[in-house]
């Protein structure tokens, strides 16, 4: 497959702290990855610098012909790249369908003309809108699906993880990064949502996933390769088997004796 | 609505203070009784439902109110302040109801529209329309050389800037000369195309008080910023402003440019504040600065939050009676701010959303999935 | 101008700045410990003032007349019911907003201003007119020039000092300040340290409350006479200093409040010698105006605030 994102030697720095280091990866288009590594290894501030929330201290990523690395936040998103976050970050006195429209904000006509005089035409749009939120989210849940017009405050847990990744996934990008999907939930839940993700990538095949994630369960299940990271660095890198048998790797998770 | 505006009616007509009294207390009761059956959150359905409706019926209502009192002016007076009011507060809904930006100078904005008419007035021959128009415009403008430090800064960083410009454009009008220092301006009554507002209409007998043409132009002001507000609410746009209000680093992940939202809700409440501002002037015929004290911006800002945030409903229903309550009864006057703050503190602690809570956003009038 | 009348100018803005650094000092420590603005903190230290003045009054009917002694009784009085009043409103209306947004902390406490000073307006015995207060201090002053040193000027100026240094000692020296900045630090930790979260709080509001008191009383002394409105102004100075200096941080505080005064009297001295005609009351109006500018430059002040948001 063909190569979507390459980042070459991307560092970040927080003054003396350096986060990420000479970090090099690539990442193919369709496929699914998995950032492991232990806390504070640089997984989050990976995604932080590649979706332009951080200005990387040096290195490119990357993308299509941009370089991710230098955009702002909002062009990376419309470029194609979107994102879940490790806290969730839904505005829960929203509905969830305004949710789902936050994350589909670059297909949407945001002029005040369209907005406030053309109503009718406004009126075209929303359906539409509305026809492709019902059916995504059905994907993940009937009951969900029927409850879109009310606060995405008023959910649980599972399904407040549903609305994220259906928002991040909505205006169709081809590079999804999941934040620790897993985090807060139960097993069973845990298991519900990849069985979720892995339906939504049968609809997409372009789509590449980035995922962090500590359930190392779901990291064997659904990634296709594995990145390990400590201390900014990359350590190892292979399929979960392969990296899961490397002393290096376990010595990062469980310390030098 | 029918029974709304009997009491309005009424209100209004009341002379003693005990009738006044008793009327609000009737009120209160009523309102209380219908919150216990639950009827409010039903009228709050049906002013969503039967939007069409329930607008004409409020139009209708304000027009019945007018021609009750046609030839009283205070009244009148009173009935064109609240919907100039109701127009000033829809501007701030959008700014911090909305958008999340604090702004603590809306009574600067409307001195700013004020200020503007009384000038253009007495020193030029424009047209009175144009007036009122540059008012909105000098009201956004001078907003917008406050957008910059607005931008720049988060929460309460941002409300500083606010406060100072409030407080620096009242110390400014009462050391300035040219605009009559403390004792203010005179300002000429309004005239569009040959309409001179500020004559009393006759019809053969009856003698229309000159406050009628303003409760119509008012009226007619606070319907078409209304349904812009509301127009906006039920849009991408309004989306836009609920999301930058509630999380930037969301929105910088989905592409919303949080400075353009920002300043179209800054800029757009200003131009509101404006036009009201420079209307209201030329009704009353006098400016001075002691009407555009902080204390008077504090206000502003109870009516919004008292009626809910994000509720035009709300907030209309909360300026008619944070401006109306005071002047019938004449002991709460002198306790009107401390009344009002009090009343504020209770409502954030005990009910943030408001007298009328805002709804979850409904894209158009009557859909259903 | 002559150096005589220079030094009135310094040595005046000196006594001002003193007053907007014991004030931003409140603004910053509240702003430490929870992330909050607490605005009726000006009003806080009108109500000291005018605590203060009723001490008095009740002195004098007692028949107690020695100076020192009214002086005494006033600044604790006066002290001690504003640290009782900061930490009631942190008890009562600040700590149960936690959670809810910031913007409404600052309402509640903007509102709370206002019915402080209105209710002062309306019930303090004419309390909407302008009171005297007393002359405590010794009057006497040397003159060198057209420059007058007056006694009581300088002794505020060293009380003033003295509190700030207290404060700053009290913060930095003692385990009870490590407690207040472990608490700024990080709430949560501090808690699971086995710090009193709540303790913490309602302590660093009655300091920074107390703080108000004394700067009532400094601003009653130093002009002789109060109203009901001095703490809106006094609040948004000091509010500004402390932003100015960069919230959360003590010495920025002081600093800023040092450079507000400092702006005035520039604003006042070289407003009309620009633009002849202009008044100098116009010198709040453009103290004001560089702040607004200020905040393009350095959005977060001149001691940049902590960040610690977590995405």
């Amino acid at each position: 497959m063909s190569t979507l994102l390459t980042c070459d030697s991307l560092s970040m720095r927080f003054g003396g702290l350096v986060a990420l280091n000479q970090l090099s990866l690539a990442v193919s288009a369709g496929e699914i990855l998995g950032l492991i590594g232990p806390n504070g290894s640089g997984k989050t501030t990976f995604f932080n610098v590649i979706t332009g929330i951080y200005q990387a201290s040096e290195g490119r990523v990357d993308y299509l012909g941009h370089d991710l690395a230098r955009m702002r936040a909002q062009d990376i998103y419309r470029a194609g790249v979107t994102r879940t976050f490790q806290r969730s970050r839904l505005c829960l006195p929203l509905s969830i369908f305004d949710n789902l429209m936050i994350g589909n904000h670059r297909r949407l006509n945001h002029s005040l003309w369209f907005n406030l005089v053309r109503r009718s035409a406004f009126r075209a749009q929303f359906e539409e809108q509305y026809a492709q939120a019902l059916a995504l989210v059905r994907t993940f849940s009937q009951s969900l699906a029927e409850r879109l017009f009310e606060a995405a405050g008023s959910v649980n847990m599972i399904d407040r993880r549903r609305i994220e990744i259906c928002r991040a996934l909505i205006s169709q990008p081809t590079l999804l990064l999941l934040d620790e999907p897993s985090a807060g939930m139960t097993h069973e839940e845990t298991r519900e949502l990849m069985d979720d993700i892995l339906i939504v990538r049968e609809h997409m095949p372009g789509l590449a996933i980035i995922i962090i994630e500590h359930e190392m369960n779901v990291i064997e299940r659904i990634t296709e390769r594995c990145i390990v990271l400590n201390y900014g660095q990359k350590i190892c890198e292979g399929p979960y088997a392969q990296v899961a048998a490397d002393r290096q790797v376990q010595e990062a998770y469980l310390g030098t004796e | 609505m029918a029974g709304v505006t009997v009491f309005a009616v009424l209100f209004l007509h009341a002379e003693s203070q005990e009738e006044v009294m008793g009327l609000t207390l009737g009120a209160a009761a009523a309102l209380l009784l219908l919150a216990r059956f639950g009827w409010n959150a039903l009228a709050a359905v049906s002013f969503a439902g039967h939007s069409r409706t329930g607008q004409a019926a409020v139009l209708i209502g304000v027009l019945i109110i007018a021609a009750v009192f046609y030839d009283q002016h205070f009244p009148l007076l009173m009935l064109a302040s609240v919907l100039l009011y109701i127009v000033v507060c829809l501007g701030l809904n959008l700014q911090f109801g909305y958008a999340g930006v604090l702004n603590f100078a809306g009574a600067a904005f409307f001195g700013v529209g004020c200020y503007t008419a009384a000038v253009l007035t007495s020193h030029t021959s424009l047209p009175h329309l144009a007036v009122v128009l540059i008012g909105g415009l000098m009201a956004a403008g001078i907003g917008s050389l406050l957008i910059l430090p607005v931008l720049r800064t988060h929460g309460h960083y941002a409300a500083l800037v606010t406060i100072a410009f409030s407080i620096l454009f009242r110390v400014f009008l009462e050391v300035n000369d040219t605009l009559g220092g403390p004792q203010g301006m005179k300002v000429q009554g309004m005239e569009i195309l040959g309409w001179k507002l500020n004559d009393s209409l006759a019809f053969g007998e009856i003698e229309i008080s000159f406050y009628a043409n303003y409760v119509v132009l008012a009226l007619v002001m606070a319907a078409v910023a209304f349904m812009l507000v509301r127009r906006l609410e039920r849009s991408w746009i309004g989306l836009n402003l609920d999301a930058v209000r509630l999380d930037e680093t969301a929105c910088a992940a989905f592409g919303i440019d949080v400075a353009r939202w920002k300043i179209t809700a800054f800029t757009l409440g200003n131009f509101l504040t404006g036009l009201a501002g420079s209307v209201y002037a030329m009704m009353t015929g006098f400016v001075a600065p002691n009407s555009f004290t902080f204390g008077d911006s504090l206000i502003l800002v109870s009516i919004v939050i008292l009626g809910g945030l994000g509720n035009p409903w709300g907030l209309s229903v909360a300026a008619a009676i944070v401006l109306m309550l005071p002047e019938k009864l004449q002991f709460i006057q002198e306790y009107r701010l401390l009344l009002y703050a009090a009343l504020v503190i209770l409502i954030l602690l005990f009910r943030p959303g408001g007298l009328m809570p805002r709804q979850v956003r409904s894209y158009l009038p009557g859909w259903k999935p | 101008m002559t150096l005589g009348l220079l030094s009135q100018y310094v040595f005046n803005s000196l006594m001002l700045g003193m007053i907007y650094a014991m004030v931003a000092v409140g603004f910053t420590l509240f702003f430490g410990v929870l992330d909050i603005i607490k605005f009726s903190h000006g009003d806080v230290l009108m109500v000291g003032a005018f605590t203060g003045l009723a001490t008095y009054l009740g002195l004098e009917a007692l028949g107690v007349d020695s100076a020192l002694v009214q002086l005494l009784v006033m600044t604790l009085v006066a002290t001690l019911s504003m640290a009782l009043l900061g930490a009631l409103i942190a008890k009562y209306l600040v700590l149960p907003l936690r959670l809810a947004p910031p913007l409404n902390t600052l309402l509640l406490t903007l509102m709370l201003g206002t019915v402080l000073r209105e209710a002062v307006r309306l019930f303090y015995p004419q309390g909407s007119n302008p009171k005297p207060f007393p002359r405590l201090l010794p009057a006497d002053s040397i003159s060198f020039g057209s420059f007058t040193l007056r006694a009581d000027s300088v002794i505020l100026l060293l009380a003033g000092l003295a509190a700030i240094v207290a404060v700053h000692l009290l913060i930095n020296r003692t385990k009870l300040g490590l407690a207040i900045r472990a608490v700024a630090q990080d709430a949560e930790t501090a808690r699971i340290m086995g710090i009193n979260f709540e303790f913490i709080v309602l302590l660093t509001f009655a300091i920074g409350s107390g703080m108000a008191a004394l700067g009532g009383l400094m601003n009653g002394l130093y002009y002789n006479e109060i109203n009901f409105g001095i703490g809106l102004l006094l609040g948004v100075i000091g509010f500004s200093a402390a932003v100015v200096g960069g919230l959360g941080n003590i010495y920025g505080a002081i600093l800023g409040g040092f450079l507000f005064s400092a702006l005035q009297s520039v604003g006042a001295v070289t407003l009309p010698a620009l633009f002849p005609g202009t008044s100098t009351a116009y010198k709040d109006v453009f103290a004001f105006a560089v702040v607004i500018i200020f905040m393009v430059w350095r959005p977060t002040g001149l001691i940049a605030e902590k960040k610690s948001e977590r995405v």
